[in-house]
Parts: C-alpha cells; structure tokens; sequence
C-alpha cells in the first residue's frame, strides 16, 4: 500500500535539546515599557517653554523642538517631540559635545564602548536563575517579551497584525463552520459543553475507525480526496460526509395552488447552510434508530460516527431520502415558477 | 328518608357520565334524557363512530403525537445488547490507532536504557511483552489516550526520571541494607498520576521485577466481591476469594517469565496439594483456580517472593483514597468494616505504613485521584502535611471539628510523597511534536503553538495538554 499522506513531512526529530542557561536572559521584574502615550494629568507643554511675553527672555528650546521648527519651516516632517530627545544620537561622533554631558551618560557610553562586562572580580554570578524556566515565574504569560526594538509604526505597541486576518482568529469564529453548525444541531435542552463533546467525541471516532470503502453507486461529491486521507482528516471527513448527501432542494406544498384541494409540490432550492442542516438531521435522525450498544455517555456520539461513516460507504438511508426528495423534485418542476421575462 | 333532589341526582346517573362534557354534569337542562341504569344507549350507538375518536385530522395539518409504546416517533427500536456487552464496550482498552502515522524517530525502551538520565524529555515507545504485561495487571486506563496512537509510547519527564532513580537506588542497595521505599503520588486532576504509575510498573517489568498490582482501589471496597471472615483472626480480618483468586492470575499472567525460573523452596501448608517441585507460577496459577484456597496461596507466594535471593517487588495501588474509609462491606453485627479490615488491603498498607519492610528490596507506590474520590480527611490532612514537609511551605494544623480516623493517620504518618506537577514548556513541546508526527495534530508545531497550548492547559498539566490539543479540538 502506498503511504496515505506524505510521511517525511511529519516526521520530525522528536529528541529534545535542552535549551542552554546561557541563552536564558535575565528579565527585569517590573517590564518598563518605553511610555508611547502621555497621561492626561501631563502638562501640556515640556518644562522647558516659558509662559514670559518677552521673547528675549525665554529660554532656548532643546535641540529636538529647534529641529522640529527648522522642519516645519521647510515644510518637511521632523522628529516627534512626545517622545524626548535621542541626547545619546545627538552626540554620537562629536567629542566636544560628548565631554559635556552628565558624567552618568559619559559612563554609560564609556561602558558601551568598551563592551566589557561587570568590573568587579566576582567569579560568580549573584542574579537568581529560575529553577525551571519558565514555569512558575512567568505566571502563564505565554511568550510575553520586552519588544527590543521600537516599533516601526508609531503608536503601535506590539506591531500591526499580519493581513487578512485568519477567519478563525475571532473568538466566536474559532472552530470550523461545519463543525460549529454540527454542534449546535447536536445540542439539546441547550447543553452547549455536552454537544461539544459529543462532537469532538464523533471526530476522535472517525479518526480511529478503519478507512471507508467508497460505493461507486454512491459517489460523493466531486473533488474529494481519496478515503485514505480521511481518517486523519476528521473534519474534511465530517464534511464529506455531510456535503454528499445534503439535499439540493426541498418540496414546499403550496396549499390550494392546484385546486380541488390538493397542495401544489414547488421545488425550492436550499442555500448551503440549510442544505447541511437538513442533512444533518437525517443523519441524527438515522442514527437515533441505531442499536445502542454500549453504555456510558459517548453512545450517542458513536452512533452518529458509525451513521456518518456509514454514508461515505453509501450504506446509509439517508441516501434513499435524498434521492426520493430529489425525485419528487424532479417531477414537479413543471411548478417552479419562474421570474417571467420581459 | 332521602331528600328529593338526592333521589334525582341518582335517577340521572347514567354509566358512560363521563363521556359527557364536563359542562353537561354541571347544566341539568343540557343531560340527555336517558333511563337509569340501562345499557341500550351504549349498544344501539353508531358502531363506526368508537369511543374516544373524533373527526380525524385535516388534510395538511399536523397533529400533536404523544402515544407510548411501540409506535411512538422517534423511538429507539435498536435490539438490546446482551448482558455484559455493554459494559465490556465501556471498558475496552484500545491501545493502537492503525490510522495514525508511525513515528519514524521513536526509539524503543529496552533493559539497559529504561533507568537511564538521558530519556528525560524523550518520547520513547513501548516494547511489546511490556505492553502485554501492563496490560495484563490493568495498569492502562480508558480515559488516557491510548487508543489515538499508533502504539503505546510514553513521555519521560521530570517525575518519571525521579521513579527511576528510585528503582535505581533499590537494585544499587548492597545485600544486607535492602531498600523498601515507599511513595503517594500526588498532583492536580489529570496530571498523570496513573500514568507515572503505568511508568513505574514499566521500569520495574523491564528490570525483571515481580509486579503486583491492585489495579483500581475502588474495586476493592464497593462489595461487589464475596467476603468471608478469616478464621482465627482478632480483630476479625475479612478475605475476598474471588478478588484475590483474580489477582493471583493477572500476577501469574503479567510476570511469567521471572515467577517460572523461581522454584518453591519452602513447604507451605496449604489446603491443595501442590506438585512437588513446581514454581512460583505454577503456585499462583493454583490460587487462580481455587478461590477458596486463594488467600492462603497469596501468602504463601509472598513468603516465597520474600526469601533471600528474589528479585525486588513493586507493590501499587491507584485511587487511594477509596481505602482509607469504611468499606462498603458489613460486618455480621450490621456494622460497617473498615477497608483496613480487608486482608488483601491490611496487607498493602503494612507495607504502605513502613510496618513491614521488603527483604529483597522494592517499591511501595500509592497514587491519590482526584476524579473518583471519597473524600478522606485524614488522608488529605496527612497528604497535605507531607507534602509540606517535602517541598516547603507552611505546615496545616488539623481542623478539630472534623473527624479523626486514627487508623488512617497512624498508616501515614511517615510517609513520603512525590508530586506530580505540570510539564515544562521542553516537554510539552516534545509531546506536541510527537502528536504531530503521529497525525494527530495538523499544523506546525512552533513556539507560538506550544506556548499557547501550554497555557490552556494550565500551565502543562499533562491530560489538559491532550484535551487541549488533540481531543476537544480537532
């Protein structure tokens, strides 16, 4: 038999290579993010305007607020001033204004030049190293990191999203629509977690049940993939199996529309939606009159999983439903009433 | 005398009355004139016209159905299954998945390597005869998640290698300062208490240990089992033939090959004649087939798995806490008797307890559950405390308003616990990558997914990981 997917693909080296200690770096405890936004309580101007009338006496603006006029003068944009003034990329390269800044900042680029670590003669460490990193410390906070580098669009502070957002990264839309539709016909007395488990029940069933043997008689519809590749494909399966006896239309008795008494049968065509709901409800409905084997609470799950299995096999009845409806469909198009043309 | 209007309240009695509208009993004008006591209305009434029915439904409309019985709608006419079937179906252990892709990188546990440092954080497959030998003493459960894969494979983790440096330690002890460690795993719902179990009857089955498993407490307590007092006993003991004769098999059954290279060498007394030079198999397979010889058979096989030169013991239990209470068993003055009371269980605890020790060394593990539990105070107090004394933290003070079950305290008073907490992000990442490489999740696994798992599963409680991953979530 040749293998049913492609194997190499999955298979991947399960070893597991512990992460180094050095790689794990210390965090701080308290994340200071670099502040993107002003509080309202903020003054509204930098400390450095004064309110005197005199424009002699106030005071010379700092080197980003003189940049920011000689742009606005030449119709360019400059630098922001919300976010203060870059002193370390002011000075850089210019030895004379670096002699005069504050001895904290000389230190901090004598530091950075040199590239050495701490002075001190300590041959050990005294930071705390997390016993398992990772576990307790972090507190469920799933790859929460500093951003290092600042955000290359303004006011964003964890970088835009990735357009088009996926269909299921909205919480109410995160399962697959069949699956979802399924569930909730599955519900009853409005027991939401009970479907769900019947459902994920159903699927675990069909992962672990032998492959169908697809009946040429009943072929499914056009496009789907060969049997082997279901099993490992619950939902594709569950779909399948769903779409392939979906009803195309249904009969609407229109009452008294044929006269002496008797219903008018109108063909009516079905959206997709309605299509697999009316499929569904056959197949629950057959599997209801299943024998009920076991015991416990999965019975009714495993019943729908044999019922759906059973359809992609072409052994189900509902086959014959649809087809009688699809029958009485076609013997009474004569009653479709068309939009009349002009 | 009766007054008038009772005499004409009488004569207007008639016997199908309650045929009539119940507004007809009440308006005298609207009775039909009918003579007391005569039968000729009903006989001479329109035979088409049956009682009850009225004019049958429109053509088109839809009538309310609410009959019983056999032709109700929507009834399940499926056939009943046969007695047993049902709960041989619930019970089923399904160890392997043919649909789900073989693993090509998994690696087999062998003798040599199933103690060994380096598994930690591997995925590692099982060997056969060790699945056969689990499977024999009950150590697979069906709520793990067995039946998704391929074949039984196993995650080592932190706890796992803990257990094995345990074993470890037992084989190392020199002759003469044997070892009995004794252990209760304990740790939230669903993270993997059974299955560290399952582990270490692993390890101790690939080291040729002699295995004894009780496999689910519950079974044990319930009474669903006979029960008989033991002669001689004081305080009365009470022995369970049946239980006992099955265990003596599933013991005969899972470790075959090391009982059937140990001779009897003692005499025993027992009430059946055993074949003279016959093994230990042979000794346990006799307790099998004769339940009412099963008990003196089972201490007649421990005595002899307890002499000098035999291979170490693993004793263990799961769902703990359902002995630690009173049985459902009752005592011939229609009081309850405690589980200690039981002999198969009296005998696991003295072990339990640290009252009697193993000569050649061995294993005692207990695992608490906190799915089926009845709840045992006392056990839980002295879980909490050991648990405290164990990994730090402030010792409890015992509650004066609930009840002491003496018995319960003084087993566990010194007893060590291990506890089985949530995997590391390594581990979760190493058992989503094998899910994935079985099929069984679509999708690249990555460190976004772990992390994002990890969490759901509350910080990597093993079960909640699987649930998370594979079974709520397709």
């Amino acid at each position: 038999m040749p293998p049913r997917l492609n194997i190499l693909s999955f298979a991947r080296s399960i070893p597991y290579r512990p992460k180094s200690q050095a790689q794990w770096h210390v965090q701080p405890t308290i994340r200071a993010a670099p502040s993107q936004s002003r509080a309202f309580s903020d003054p509204k101007d930098p400390p450095s305007t004064d309110r005197s009338t005199r424009i002699g006496s106030q005071p010379l603006p700092d080197v980003s607020e003189e940049a920011a006029k000689t742009a606005e003068i030449k119709g360019a944009q400059g630098p922001e001033l919300e976010k203060g003034t870059p002193v370390g990329e002011v000075v850089k390269g210019d030895k004379a204004a670096q002699e005069k800044l504050p001895k904290i900042m000389q230190d901090a680029l004598k530091s950075k030049m040199s590239a050495s670590g701490p002075k001190g003669s300590r041959s050990y460490s005294t930071t705390t190293t997390p016993i398992n990193s990772g576990s307790g410390v972090e507190l469920g906070l799933v790859d929460f990191h500093l951003a290092t580098s600042t955000p290359d669009v303004p006011g964003v502070k964890f970088g835009l999203p990735t357009l088009p957002i996926p269909r299921d990264a909205n919480l109410k839309y995160r399962y697959d629509p069949v699956v979802d539709q399924v569930t909730n016909l599955l519900m009853r007395h409005g027991q939401l977690s009970v479907a769900q488990r019947n459902m994920s029940l159903i699927l675990n069933h069909l992962r672990t049940a032998p492959v169908p043997t697809i009946n040429p008689s009943r072929p499914l519809i056009p496009g789907a993939p060969p049997p082997s590749h279901l099993p490992l494909n619950p939902i594709l399966y569950l779909t399948l199996a769903i779409d392939s006896v979906a009803p195309l239309l249904r009969i609407r008795s229109q009452k008294g529309a044929a006269g002496g008494g008797v219903a008018l049968q109108i063909p009516v065509p079905l959206g997709q939606r309605q299509r697999r709901r009316t499929a569904v409800q056959w197949i629950l409905a057959a599997a209801t009159r299943r024998r009920h084997r076991g015991s416990g609470k999965g019975g009714f799950a495993q019943r729908i999983a044999e019922e759906l299995i059973s359809v992609v096999e072409g052994r189900s009845a509902v086959w014959e439903r649809r087809h009688a409806v699809h029958k009485l469909g076609v013997a009474a198009r004569a009653n479709v009433v068309l939009p009349r043309k002009r | 005398m009766p007054s008038s209007t009772c005499l004409r309240r009488f004569s207007q009695l008639s016997l199908d009355n309650a045929s009539y509208a119940p507004i007809a009993s009440r308006n005298l004008l609207t009775t039909p004139q009918a003579s007391c006591f005569s039968t000729s209305r009903a006989r001479y009434a329109n035979p088409t016209a049956r009682k009850g029915m009225v004019a049958p439904p429109k053509r088109g409309t839809k009538t309310l159905n609410v009959k019983k019985g056999k032709s109700a709608p929507g009834r399940d006419t499926g056939k009943r299954p046969a007695p047993g079937e049902r709960k041989a179906m619930r019970k089923r252990i399904v160890l392997s998945n043919i649909n789900a892709l073989e693993v090509r990188t998994l690696k087999d546990l062998d003798k040599a390597n199933v103690l060994s440092k380096n598994n930690e954080g591997q995925v590692l497959g099982l060997p056969n005869e060790v699945v056969d030998a689990l499977r024999a003493v009950e150590a697979f459960k069906t709520t793990q998640g067995w039946s998704l894969f391929r074949r039984p494979a196993t995650l080592y983790r932190k706890e796992t290698t803990e257990v094995a440096e345990l074993i470890k330690q037992v084989e190392e002890a020199g002759e003469g300062q044997k070892k009995t460690i004794r252990r209760v795993l304990i740790g939230d719902r669903m993270s993997g208490k059974s299955t560290l179990l399952l582990q270490a009857l692993m390890m101790a089955f690939m080291r040729d240990w002699v295995v004894v498993n009780l496999p689910d407490a519950k079974d044990i307590v319930i009474a669903h089992t006979e029960y008989a007092p033991l002669p001689n006993s004081n305080p009365t003991q009470y022995t369970q033939d049946a239980y006992t004769a099955a265990l003596l098999s599933q013991i005969s059954k899972a470790n075959e090959a090391v009982l059937q290279n140990l001779p009897v060498i003692t005499n025993p007394t027992l009430p059946i004649a055993l074949p003279s030079k016959s093994n230990l198999k042979q000794l346990a397979d006799i307790g099998a087939a004769n339940p009412e010889a099963s008990w003196p058979i089972f201490n007649a096989l421990w005595a002899e798995l307890t002499k000098p030169g035999r291979p170490p013991l693993i004793l263990a239990i799961d769902n703990l806490s359902h002995i630690m209470r009173h049985s459902a068993y009752l005592s011939a003055d229609v009081k309850p008797i405690h589980a200690f009371d039981l002999t198969l269980i009296s005998h696991f605890i003295s072990h339990l307890s640290g009252q009697t020790s193993l000569p050649n060394g061995g294993l005692v593990l207990a695992a608490t559950t906190n799915s089926n539990s009845p709840s045992s105070p006392a056990m839980e107090f002295s879980l909490e405390v050991a648990e405290k004394k164990r990994y730090g933290g402030e010792v409890p003070r015992w509650n004066p308003y609930k009840h002491v079950d003496e018995r319960v305290t003084s087993v566990l008073r010194d007893v060590e616990v291990l506890k089985v907490g949530g995997l590391s992000k390594e581990e979760a990442r190493c058992l989503l990558e094998y899910y994935a490489a079985s099929g069984m999740v679509r999708g690249r696994v990555d460190e976004g997914y772990v992390g994002e798992k990890w969490s759901l599963a509350g910080m990597g409680n093993c079960g909640e990981l699987e649930r998370v991953a594979i079974r709520m979530r397709v």
